[in-house]
């Protein structure tokens, strides 16, 4: 046996040398930079398969995947901060039906006035069910789900039926004509870069990293985790109210049905798992969900071009998500391995 | 005299029925290196636990330069100039270093230059938390504590994870902080550091403070003895363990094992019929060391040698197959909770009585019953294995592995949270283990069961097995060896 002190005091201690840049956004950006590339691909594929691709067919893809972009949002920051909301989807189907019933023959200035109200409404019971699951400490996936339930009646009653409208100046402002691509386009990418990036640099931005990295450390940081998550749960009441306007404005009513909901929830986890945000928490962003979106509403669009039945849409989907997400998990732990 | 920086009165805390802090008074005077010293559960943490707003007190008051504070949350603490550096970093694997600096409002142009101040500052602080090797993420947390001007610094087990440059250089930074008439308050399980770094120590045993005193002048050999008070001195029970004498097979054997950080290089034997009992402060591997005992991690160099062949583990069952089992401290990990008595007892065997087919009932019921009648397991609550007391809890993760057969047994603590009473029927019950021939090693964070229990005593030290004592040694020696200091034959 070796003398007890001996090995001790050998090595001086030196600092580690600083990864570099290009290494470092790899490191840090891979999954982004692999759900632009796909994304690119299946554009491309779907431009191969119509004889003129031009403003219309770019109009179909922005404005189609919109709102689940914007539902993608909502759960990608419920997500990176620890949690899961089951309720996105139901609260889309609510405020779309809740817009469209109150906007159904106003003008502009009233729909836009309308849309900040439901918007504001959807933010109040988000934040509602998000202090429900800090003070009772009842899992987030139970009373997310739970309220997902509430919210579909609620939706019900608002709107018995399909129905409803808005204004059509208010649709083209939203979602555009139909061969006016730009404002889906600018809206989506402008939330990104106007909201979220500067968002994301404030302390409550950090702060909703560091809970769903690790809350005890956050906690023990002097980070104020409950007021964290229930404003994780705003944040995303946020995006999923936008995401019901945007509905109203890209259909012209309210669809009350609750699939629809349910769907939509799961659509939501898909482009979140799809785009790099760890259902861990603490890692992701919001660019990588929104461009998974994208990819997931191509693929019905391209299997249409190439004539397969579209009933398998659903199947190639999930063979996309379990594809993609395990070439990815293969890649981090060969790196965390070297 | 001049007002203490930090004074507390009477605190106390119980976590359910376990009373972990009585009565600390604690005073710690401005420009004060103080160091809270005690052995394993006299209370030190809870009392920084409280000291930094992560608990609340049950009962007793906490002054800051005179002045009666409440804190109930960490941020409260911090407000009031108390900084804590945790013995895990906190910071947010996820984030930056950088971003983890901001997001509790530190300035970061102040925390380069505590850095530069500590020759740091070559570091890279937008490096993701999780990329910094666990040394400099203490040294950042330590800087990010600095740099809020804080009026008394609480430091953790700073040095436990810290090679001895960094040590000094916490040190030098230390010294120069007191003449800023600013505080410390200081715990580590390093004797040596607390007599050359302290002007003051206060020595917790369960749950009050016992005694106050000048660490250099009292020396180590006074700390000792205040942490172990009358125990060391007071009543001895019968000693059942004994030095065996002639040679046995060695059963278990391991070969300069070492594993991550913290196990460096361990070699110890196990022989048929002998109780090796392991002694260690935390955090100095043991862990890590019955992690890959029981075939729970891969050792990183060294080999694991049972009955003669070296075995390669890639998982528990690898272990498992050749005989040696795992006892681990919390057992409601070990258990089924949920679970019936017979079925907690019956899962290991499932492997070998069931076969393909279905479960043979009959067989069962029968090993069951021979485990449960010979460790008189109190089986009336048996339907759901939660409800059973801690020591019924404790005989059944034992009982689970006599039915299937034993060669070896890994007890990892095996009578936290247990009374008296049936502690000492667990203690029979590994000795007649013993006596049926199985190499039982045996980790206790309790000194006196090495006399109780044990044939011998090996002690681990920052990863390494500093000595080896006959279970006669008693406390005071098995202390000091734990605390890496040279044993006095």
């Amino acid at each position: 046996m070796t003398s007890p002190t001996a090995s001790v005091h050998r090595v001086a201690t030196s600092i580690p040398e600083p990864t570099g840049g290009l290494q470092r956004f790899l490191h840090r950006q891979a999954w982004t930079t692999g759900v632009a590339v796909l994304m690119v691909l299946l554009v491309l594929w779907r431009t191969s398969q119509v004889p003129h691709f031009g403003d219309f067919e770019i109009r179909t893809i922005t404005a189609g995947a919109m709102s689940l972009a914007f539902l993608a949002m909502a759960q990608a920051l419920v997500v990176i901060s620890g949690g899961i909301d089951l309720s996105v989807g139901a609260m889309l189907v609510f405020t779309n039906c809740l817009s469209a019933l109150w906007m159904d023959g106003k003008g502009l200035g009233e729909c836009i006035g309308i849309a900040v109200a439901v918007v504001a409404i959807a933010i109040a019971m988000s934040s509602l069910i998000g202090v429900i699951i800090t003070v009772s400490g009842v899992p987030d996936i139970i009373v997310t789900l739970a309220a997902s339930f509430t919210i579909s009646g609620l939706a019900l009653v608002v709107l018995k039926s399909p129905g409803g409208g808005a204004s059509l100046d208010f649709q083209k402002l939203v979602a555009g004509g139909l061969n006016d691509y730009w404002p889906s386009l600018l809206w989506t990418v402008g939330t990104l870069a106007l909201v979220w990036l500067p968002l994301r640099r404030t302390r409550l931005g950090l702060a909703i990293y560091a809970v769903g990295s690790n809350r005890g450390a956050s906690f023990l940081a002097g980070v104020n985790v409950a007021r964290t998550r229930v404003l994780a749960y705003s944040l995303g009441g946020l995006f999923a109210g936008l995401a019901g306007i945007i509905t109203t404005a890209y259909t012209g009513g309210g669809e009350p049905r609750a699939s629809i909901g349910a769907n939509a929830t799961l659509n939501s986890v898909a482009a979140v798992v799809l785009g790099g945000v760890a259902l861990t928490g603490g890692v992701g962003g919001l660019a990588g969900p929104v461009m998974a979106a994208v990819c997931l509403s191509l693929i019905p669009a391209i299997m249409l071009g190439r004539g397969w039945d579209p009933s398998y849409a659903e199947t190639w989907r999930g063979v996309i998500i379990i594809a993609v997400v395990l070439v990815g998990g293969l890649v981090q732990t060969r790196r965390r391995a070297t | 005299m001049t007002t203490p920086l930090l004074q507390t009165r009477g605190l106390a805390r119980a976590f359910g029925p376990v009373i972990a802090l009585r009565s600390v008074d604690l005073t710690v005077a401005p420009g004060q290196v103080h160091a809270l010293l005690g052995a394993n559960g006299a209370g030190k943490s809870t009392v920084v636990k409280i000291l930094t707003g992560v608990l609340r007190a049950d009962a007793g008051s906490i002054a800051v330069h005179g002045e009666e504070v409440t804190l109930s949350r960490p941020a409260d603490a911090q407000a009031r100039g108390l900084a804590p550096v945790f013995q895990d970093p906190a910071m947010a694997p996820d984030l930056t270093v950088v971003q983890n600096l901001r997001l509790t409002g530190v300035d970061v142009a102040e925390v380069h230059r505590v850095l530069a101040d500590m020759d740091l500052d070559g570091l890279d602080l937008t490096e993701q938390v999780r990329d910094v090797p666990l040394p400099f993420l203490r040294m950042l947390d330590l800087a990010r504590a600095l740099a809020r001007d804080p009026q008394l610094l609480l430091l953790d087990e700073i040095t436990a994870a810290l090679p001895p440059d960094l040590s000094e250089r916490v040190f030098g930074l230390m010294r120069r902080w007191k003449e800023q008439n600013r505080s410390v308050l200081f715990i580590s399980h390093r004797l040596a550091e607390v007599r050359e770094h302290c002007d003051m120590c206060t020595v917790l045993r369960d749950g009050r403070d016992v005694d106050s005193f000048v660490p250099a002048q009292g020396g180590e050999a006074q700390i000792v003895s205040t942490m172990l008070g009358e125990a060391a001195a007071g009543v001895r029970e019968e000693a059942r363990g004994r030095a065996r004498e002639g040679s046995r097979p060695v059963v278990l054997e391991a070969r300069n094992l070492a594993a991550g950080r913290n196990l460096r290089d361990v070699s110890f034997t196990v022989a048929a019929g002998e109780v090796l009992g392991l002694v260690a402060l935390e955090g100095q591997g043991q862990d890590l060391l019955f992690d890959v005992l029981s075939g729970n991690r891969h050792s990183d160099s060294g080999e694991l040698v049972i009955e003669g062949r070296a075995v390669r583990a890639d998982h528990p069952f690898d272990v498992i197959r050749h005989g040696v089992v795992l006892v681990p401290s919390d057992r409601l990990q070990a258990l089924l909770p949920q679970r019936s008595v017979r079925e907690n007892i019956a899962a290991p065997l499932f492997n070998r009585v069931a076969r393909w087919g279905p479960i043979n009932g009959r067989e069962e019921r029968r090993r069951v019953h021979d485990a449960v009648s010979r460790l008189s397991i109190d089986t009336r609550a048996g339907s759901q294995v939660r409800r059973l007391s801690g020591g019924n809890q404790q005989k059944v993760t034992i009982a689970r592995w006599l039915a299937p057969g034993l060669r070896v047994m890994l007890l990892f603590d095996p009578t936290r949270g247990i009374d008296v009473g049936t502690k000492h029927q667990v203690y029979d019950l590994i000795r007649s283990l013993a006596d049926d021939g199985a190499a039982i090693l045996m980790f206790t964070s309790e000194l006196r069961e090495v006399a109780l229990v044990c044939d011998r005593a090996a002690v681990l030290h920052n990863g390494t097995i500093v000595a080896e004592l006959p279970p006669d040694a008693g406390e005071s020696a098995l202390l000091r060896a734990a605390h890496g200091l040279e044993t006095v034959g």
